[in-house]
């Protein structure tokens, strides 16, 4: 059976650029496998971007007016109202990750890897992701608010305030790690069981000998792989953006609570 | 005989691990499936929406038992490998 992979999942072949160093070698596979997800993203987006009407929309660009009014509808409501160049990061990390996961549907063998199973793409972007986020809180809170968004239960006194601060900074370090590893997880889960499955099943019909196992296990294959790709790949390419969109949210914190007690204080005053 | 043990460690460690994770994704599965029942039962138009967000977080929910399944293969592999 072909579906069988000749290596463990896990390991990746690799270019070495300068000996030794493990910081400078290169994933081949998912140097690959992302290469050719961009290309296909880049080009759906420009043919969307080119064939632009204002009339009547073609099919394409409908799907894609849709999704994009989503994401801009949910940036407004969880982050601001100014916050637009927020939509095209958003979007596009996960239109990316939505195309990286279901070229996995395609039997691919060693050379091209699902691009997500690797833990460097997606820590490159949870990385990317958090350091803008980091940006936008100074911008936004100027540096004085940013520092004082780690003291983060604002209505407490200020023990308590300073003793919340380790929890508060663990909490920022912790949030790159998750969203790389809830990406990497499921991928590489994924992989896993396609490798365990056809593990599975070849022993059990070279035990047997008998090709009802190895139509039954392909049968399996399918479905799981059916339900991986199409269901989690999706779901979590949509989690990944929207955790994006609530980190920039997060950024926030601080300001809406300043402005609703001077606007109370205001009030009352008046 | 040492990498024996410590492959039947890594196995019984990565049982325990995946066991652990099961349980805790059908609790986390099932309360999320509770939750929607309940609010399309007050409120039957509401089941799109609702289904949405069930979707959403039984995919969050799921991640960490994924996570557990893609670590513990690693752990497994690198203990088999690592450990002469």
């Amino acid at each position: 059976m072909t579906v069988l992979l000749d290596e463990t999942p896990g390991t990746h072949p690799t270019i070495n650029l300068c000996s030794g160093s493990s910081f400078c070698m290169l994933n081949r596979d998912t140097l690959l496998s992302s290469a050719i997800a961009m290309l296909i993203t880049l080009v759906i987006g420009l043919a969307v971007a080119y064939r632009l009407r204002t009339g009547p929309p073609g099919k394409l660009q409908m799907v894609f007016e849709l999704l994009l009014s989503y994401v801009r509808n949910m940036v407004r409501d969880t982050v601001a109202e100014d916050a637009a160049f927020i939509v095209p990061i958003a979007a596009t990390i996960g239109f990316f990750i939505l195309v990286a996961n279901w070229i996995d549907f395609f039997p691919l063998q060693q050379p091209v890897e699902p691009a997500n199973a690797d833990l460097n793409l997606t820590a490159a972007m949870a990385l990317v992701v958090i350091l803008v986020v980091q940006w936008y809180s100074v911008h936004v809170l100027g540096w004085r608010g940013y520092l004082h968004r780690f003291t983060k239960p604002f209505e407490m006194n200020l023990f308590v305030r300073t003793v919340f601060v380790p929890l508060n900074v663990i909490e920022e370090l912790v949030k790159p790690v998750t969203l790389s590893l809830r990406l990497f997880g499921n991928i590489f889960a994924g992989v896993v069981m396609v490798f365990l499955l056809g593990q599975l099943f070849a022993t059990g019909s070279a035990l047997l000998s008998h090709a009802a196992f190895g139509t039954f296990g392909l049968i399996l294959l399918v479905v799981w792989k059916a339900f991986d790709v199409f269901f989690v790949g999706s779901i979590q390419a949509f989690i990944f953006m929207l955790l994006t969109i609530i980190y920039f949210g997060m950024a926030r914190e601080g300001l809406e609570e300043e402005g609703h007690g001077k606007a109370a204080v205001a009030h009352a005053e008046a | 005989m040492n990498h024996a043990i410590a492959v039947a460690g890594a196995l019984i460690g990565a049982g325990f691990a995946l066991g652990g994770g099961a349980i805790g994704a059908a609790i986390g599965d099932g309360l999320a499936g509770n939750a929607t029942i309940s609010g399309v039962a007050r409120q039957p138009e509401a089941q799109g929406r609702l289904q949405t967000i069930m979707f959403l977080i039984i995919g969050l929910v799921e991640a960490m038992y994924f996570i557990n399944l893609a670590l513990g293969f690693y752990f497994i592999t690198s203990v088999a490998n690592g450990v002469k």
